[in-house]
Order: structure tokens, then sequence, then C-alpha cells
């Protein structure tokens, strides 16, 4: 029963990290699968008439 | 005229000014300018573009902005 | 320090980056494959280098060449690397000589020495060291030769560039310029001369930039009175040209003192290129590369492996994690969310991992040889009868990896108009995400032509973005200007290490998915599949999935998958697309002697399950996908707008192909 609690917890927690993780990211408009994006502000290269 | 020009023959640009103003600016960026050699490489079919070389690089323009280039053949 | 690394297009930049700070950032032989500014830290010594996107001038055309604009004007830099292709030395000087204007400390690397060998050009580093008055480094940045050299170079604070003024502009500039600089006397930390040249050369950043700190009626009288000045005297030639012309006198002088020519070897280029872009064989060409690609990845490489890891999955791991599962005496709730939760929906993802991976290493061979500018060559007369140009092709082929770099892509494109067309088309290019469901649904209903089918759906994808691009730009998005000049770099044998490389760090991404996103997925779609409104552990059809997929269902009828489980996938593939497949697994969770293909028999015909392709094929682009839409357009009508007629379109084609197929017999 103790296993089961602390494999349940463990789940739901890393899951929910993992979800919140996600879609934060993904709405900055970074690829998730793709880390190379890192570093990068992609709205540095607007030229400054949109700015 | 390079609409005379076939694939291998060379020619020396003399007027670049009837082309648009962006593409003389890129052709320009990519150091071709009055007095430029070029050579003719492929011409793509049903009025694609053609490859020019010029100094060893390879360029690909469109045919309408390429006949507005005065060339002389060399 | 920070160091800003900036150097023509295709020169190796990106290269030089991986080689010095270490990191691995995207490299490919085109121009224009970095467009933001990205990041590192060095591997020996202490600082940043900053990767930027390649440009000819300091003038920009395109957005990514903006961002090197902008760089300059708004952030401070200790030192410039400047990376010089030697066998387009003539070119690249132009901007060196920009850059030598802008008083910065500035290091050359004198980049493929080997390819301007090969072409008969030796250069003479020496000399053009005390030509330029900065130091030059000879390097080869694919193979890393020299970069320690360079490094050392970089440690060894390099004095202020000597020769001040290399190129004098004659009287009329050079007073011009004495002008403007004391107009913005003291109000710029920036070299006055650097400013007032490129204001000169109609450079509208500065222009823009000096808006803001100067008096501008008064600069552009300075501006005006030189450029009448000008046409009295030389006639008919413009400010910009005339600049140009004084720094090519320049170059050339360089170039005689520095540079040996001899007779060169017709490169294997250009037998190549006689073939690629031969006339009539260009597109079918390209049409049988991709064929090719869906057979490895289908039929002769990529299924079989696939398979053997499904066996794996669901014998050997299952039944290991069953007993795990009975030996710690875990829950029954517990025991359904591993295995029919996460072994199911996680391991239903995996599997594809071979497959994704030959997608992957064929995107990075396209983007390493040299092969990609050709193919925006050859599709430049289709592009230009939809109101687009050739360049906007390869956007959609990095699409084919993942849409959110293909986006990116388009900041390449000049017009305007043109890359807002290319960003809003590129998601109907059929990213990796969309692969698994295409390798499930064909093995499963058309096992004899999995590489034609899935060729078929690519095809379609780009023939309905050709299409829509049609109706797009002689409708909301018209205008005439279009532009297309493309540079075509020499081939390139690409280098196992580097196809490796390039492979891996796309295809990790995938497998890094799985662990986080897909796993959390898979646990809340398992949930929702679990408990209904009666409690938990419900029969699936009366749970909170069949539910919410229940209320979309009707609608998707007509199309000939009106089933709650085909409607709780799609809403998941929002997200991220990978998760159709997860959601998938876990609502057709089967136990382990028979197969999902098996199964999914029962809920489509073949005709349903290729409507369902097409549907997931066009449908709407994931959140990171509108996100970056977004982001790129900075638009909220157009954000919403290609979320709304990707929907409409997939529809509209799903209910042709069913209905039409259904008239025609076919089920």
């Amino acid at each position: 029963m103790i296993a089961s609690i602390l494999i349940g917890t463990a789940i739901f927690g890393y899951a929910a990290y993992a979800m919140v993780k996600f879609i934060n990211k993904s709405k900055k408009g970074k690829c998730a699968a793709c880390d190379l994006k890192n570093s990068c502000s992609s709205n540095c290269g607007l030229p400054p008439e949109v700015k | 005229m390079f609409s005379s020009f076939k694939p291998g023959e060379r020619g020396k640009i003399v007027d670049l000014s009837h082309v648009s103003h962006l593409v003389q600016r890129r052709l320009l960026d990519l150091g071709i300018t009055e007095g430029s050699e070029v050579c003719v490489k492929c011409v793509m079919p049903f009025g694609g573009p053609i490859m020019i070389e010029s100094c060893g690089q390879c360029i690909g323009i469109r045919r309408k902005e390429a006949v507005q280039i005065e060339v002389v053949k060399v | 320090m920070e160091i800003a690394l900036i150097g023509n297009p295709n020169t190796g930049k990106t290269s030089l980056f991986n080689n010095l700070t270490g990191s691995y950032e995207y490299v490919g032989n085109w121009s224009g494959v970095t467009v933001e500014k990205k990041v590192g830290i060095f591997k020996k010594i202490q600082g940043h280098l900053i990767d930027l996107p390649g440009v000819y001038t300091l003038n920009p055309l395109s957005r990514d060449e903006g961002v090197v604009t902008n760089f300059f004007l708004h952030e401070s830099v200790n030192q410039l690397l400047n990376i010089l292709d030697a066998s387009q030395l003539e070119r690249n000087l132009h901007l060196t000589l920009q850059l030598l204007e802008f008083e910065r400390p500035v290091l050359i690397g004198l980049n493929m020495v080997d390819v301007a060998n090969k072409r008969g050009i030796q250069i003479d580093a020496v000399k053009l060291s005390k030509s330029l008055g900065v130091p030059v480094v000879p390097v080869i940045a694919r193979s890393g030769k020299g970069c320690d050299r360079l490094v050392d170079a970089i440690s060894t604070k390099s004095p202020e560039p000597v020769n001040k003024k290399l190129v004098y502009y004659g009287k009329e500039v050079e007073a011009a310029i004495s002008a403007l600089s004391k107009e913005i006397d003291g109000k710029t930390e920036h070299s006055h001369r650097f400013l007032a040249i490129q204001y000169f050369e109609g450079n509208e950043y500065v222009k823009n930039y000096f808006y803001e700190i100067a008096d501008s009626e008064k600069l552009n009288l300075i501006l005006v009175n030189l450029e009448s000045e000008l046409k009295k005297q030389y006639a008919s030639k413009t400010l910009p040209s005339f600049i140009y012309l004084k720094r090519k006198e320049t170059i050339v002088k360089i170039m005689a003192e520095t540079a040996v020519k001899s007779s060169s070897v017709i490169p294997l280029s250009e037998k190549i290129d006689r073939i690629v872009t031969n006339k009539f064989f260009g597109i079918p060409i390209f049409l049988i590369l991709m064929y090719l690609m869906f057979m490895l990845t289908f039929d002769w490489i990529g299924t079989p492996l696939s398979d053997a890891l499904d066996a794996i999955l669901t014998g050997p791991i299952t039944n290991l994690l069953e007993n795990v599962l009975t030996a710690i005496h875990a829950s029954d709730f517990i025991h359904a969310l591993i295995i029919q939760g996460l072994v199911a929906g996680v391991g239903g993802v995996l599997v594809f991992v071979p497959q994704i991976f030959i997608l992957f290493l064929f995107i990075s061979l396209l983007e390493d040889s040299g092969y990609m500018a050709r193919v925006a060559l050859v599709m430049d007369r289709i592009m230009e009868s939809v109101g687009l140009n050739g360049k906007a092709f390869i956007p959609m082929i990095i699409g084919f990896g993942c849409n959110v770099p293909g986006i990116m892509a388009a900041r390449t494109i000049e017009t305007p108009r043109e890359r807002l067309l290319t960003i809003l088309l590129t998601p109907l290019m059929s990213c990796s995400a969309r692969l698994p469901v295409y390798a499930l649904f064909v093995g499963a209903f058309f096992a004899g032509q999995r590489a034609l089918i899935v060729l078929c759906l690519y095809v379609l994808g780009i023939i309905v973005a050709l299409i829509l691009a049609k109706v797009f730009s002689s409708t909301i998005l018209k205008s005439e200007t279009s532009l297309f000049v493309i540079e075509l770099p020499p081939y390139r044998l690409p280098q196992f290490q580097s196809l490796w490389r390039s492979t891996w760090d796309k295809g990790k991404g995938f497998i890094r998915k799985a662990g986080t996103f897909i796993f959390a997925g898979s646990v809340f779609i398992w949930l929702l599949s679990y408990a209904g409104p009666g409690g938990i552990n419900v029969d699936m059809d009366r749970s909170f999935l069949a539910l919410i997929g229940g209320v979309i269902a009707p609608v998707l009828v007509p199309i000939g998958f009106g089933t709650w489980q085909a409607a709780a996938s799609l809403i998941t593939g929002f997200l991220a697309k990978e998760s159709i497949i997860a959601t998938m697994n876990i609502i057709y969770f089967v136990p382990n002697d028979s197969s999902l293909q098996g199964l999914l028999a029962n809920y489509y015909s073949p005709l349903a399950a290729f409507s369902f392709m097409v549907f997931i094929l066009l449908y709407i682009p994931c959140l990171a996908t509108t996100a970056t839409i977004y982001k790129e357009t900075g638009s909220k009508k157009w954000t919403v707008f290609s979320v709304v007629y990707a929907l409409v379109i997939a529809y509209v084609l799903s209910l042709i192909i069913y209905q039409g197929g259904k008239l025609f017999g076919l089920v």
C-alpha cells in the first residue's frame, strides 16, 4: 500500500510538473522537441518599424 | 542579352540599372555588378530561373530579371 | 568578455561556434541557416561567443539580417570575430571594411582555405593582416583545424585597428561625414564615421536610431546636399553605389597584394548540378529522393526495427513490470496506470524512434550537402506561379522535421508578404510528429504500399500549400514585388560525424519529449479514461474522455471517423502531434497478444483511415507552432487565421475524400 502511494505520488507529481513546463515552453514558441533554442530571443529580429 | 545565352556561354555585365532595386542590391551583395564576368550554367524549363556563375560562385536568378541585365558576350 | 561572430552567409560561422564553445548548434550548407543570435560559452577561455546570422552587409534587406544590425546598434560587444570565406574573399571583404569602420577590435578567421586552394586561390594571411591592420588566423572550421590559434588570438587582447580610415570615400563624402559627426557628437557611443556611412547607404535601422538621438531634419539635409553634389560631380551615380565602388577600389588593391590566382579544375559541384538541376528531371529527382526516404523509413529499415522494439516492449518489458508490480503488491490503480497508461502511451510513441531517426538523417543529409538551395532553384518556377518564390521551399522542407524551425527559417525571405505567406503555409508540411500516425495506419490498412501512401500525404501537403498560396496571394495578400536571388553553395560530401550529430540533435528532442510531455499527457489521458462521472475504473465508454470526445464526434461523422476515440486524440494533438498516437494507444489498449493495428480495423474502414490521415496532416498547427506564428508575425489576426483556415481546409478535404470515395464505391 505504501509503495502504491509512493509510486502514485511520484508519477502524478512528475506528470504535473512536466505538463506545466511543456505548456509554458510551447507558449513561448519554442519547439518542445528541440533544445537548440535555449539561448534565443526571437523577437530581436523585428525591424524598427514594427517595434 | 541573357535571353540569347546558352548554357556554358560567358558574358560581361554592362548595365544593371533596369533590374529591380531589390535584385540589384542582392546581386551587389553577392559581388555581381557592372563589369563582372558571368557564365550561364543552366536554364530551368518553362521560363524558370537561370543559374549563373561569377568568380567561382553560383547564383540562381529569375529569367525575367535576368533578361533585364545587359550583357555582352566575351 | 563578449565576442560576436560575424560574416557572410554560409561561411562556416556556426561550425566554428560549435567548435569553440563545444555546444551544438544547427549547421547546414545553404545561406540562412542561422536566423537569430545564439550565445555560447567558450570552452577554453572565459567569455561569451555570440553567433549571428550571416550578412553580406550591415545594411539589411531581410529580417534575419536585421538581427545583426540591431545587435550592432543596441548591444555592447568587446570584440568582433569576422569569418571570411577564403574562396570568396572579394565579396567577404565588403563586410570586413564596414566592421573596421565600427572601430571595435576585430579579429579575422580566414576559413575555407582548403576550398580556396582547390580553386587555385592562394591567400597570404600575413599580408592580409598587414593591409587590414588586424590579426588574421587561417582556420578550417569544419574540421576544427586552427581553432586553437584562434582562441589564443582572442585571449591576447588585440589592439584597436590601426588604419582607421582604410577606405577614403572622396572629398565630398568625407566632408559630409564630418558634418554629420558634429550633429551627433556626444549623443552616441558608436563610431560616428560608421553611423554616417551607413546612413548615407540608406540603412533604415541607422536612420531610425538617428531619429531617436538627433535632429533628423538636419541630418537629412546633409544627406540631400551630398547626393546632389555627387550627382553634379560624377553624373548619374547613386550614393549607395558610389560608396560601394569606393570600397571595391580598396578591396581590389588589397586583393592584388594578398591573393594569387591560378587556373583551377572543374569542381565536382558542376557535374552534380548538371544532373539534379537538369531541365526535365529536377522535380522528378526530388520526388524519387523522397520516395527512397519513405521506402527506407517504412519498408526497408524503419518498420522492421520499430516492430522489433514493439515486440520487446509488449513482451519482456511489460512482463518485467508486471512482475515487479505484483511483487510490491501495487494496487490495481497503480497497476493500470503503469501498464495501460504509461507503457501504452509513452512506449507507443517510443517505438517510432527508428522511423523518426531515418527521417531526420535524411533531412540532415539534405541540409549538409548543398542540395537545399538547388531544390529552391528547381521549385522557383512553380512557386512563382502561386505568388511565392523558390526560397520559400526551404522553410517548408525544414518543416518536415519540425514546423517551428521551419517558420523561423522564413526570416530569410526578403519581402514581407512572401514571408508571411510562407509562415502561414509551413504548418501544412507534415512534421516528424505526424509520422507515427501514418506509420500506424499504413501498417494497419495499406501494408502493401506503405511508402507510396505516405509520399502521397507529403505531396498532398505541398500541393495544398501551393494551391492556398495561389488563393491567398491573389486575394488577401496581393503585392507585386517579389525577389528571388539565391546563392548556390558548392556541394560538400557530408561527414559522417556531423551528419550523425545533427540527426541525433533533432532526434533526441523526440525522445526527451516522450519522457516529459508524452509521459505527463499519458498519465492525464489515462486518468480521464479511467475515471468517469460514475466513479473510477468505469467502462471506458462512460469515462470523462468519452464524454469530452463525444461532444465533437458528431461533427466528424461526415468525414468518416465520428467516434469519441478519434475526437479525443485530435484534441490532445493540438498540444503536440505525438500525443495523438499516445492517446490512441491508451484508448485502444490491447492486451499483449493482439496488436493495435489489428484492433483499428474494427473502428476504421481503409477509406476512413485515409481520410483520418489527411485530417491529421492538415488540421491544426500544434501549440508550439501557433505560438511561433504569433511571435514571428506579431499579429493575433494572422495567428487565428492560420489555425482556422487549417481546420477548414482539413475538414473540407477529408469530406471530399471520404464522401467522394464512398461515391466511387470505395470503403
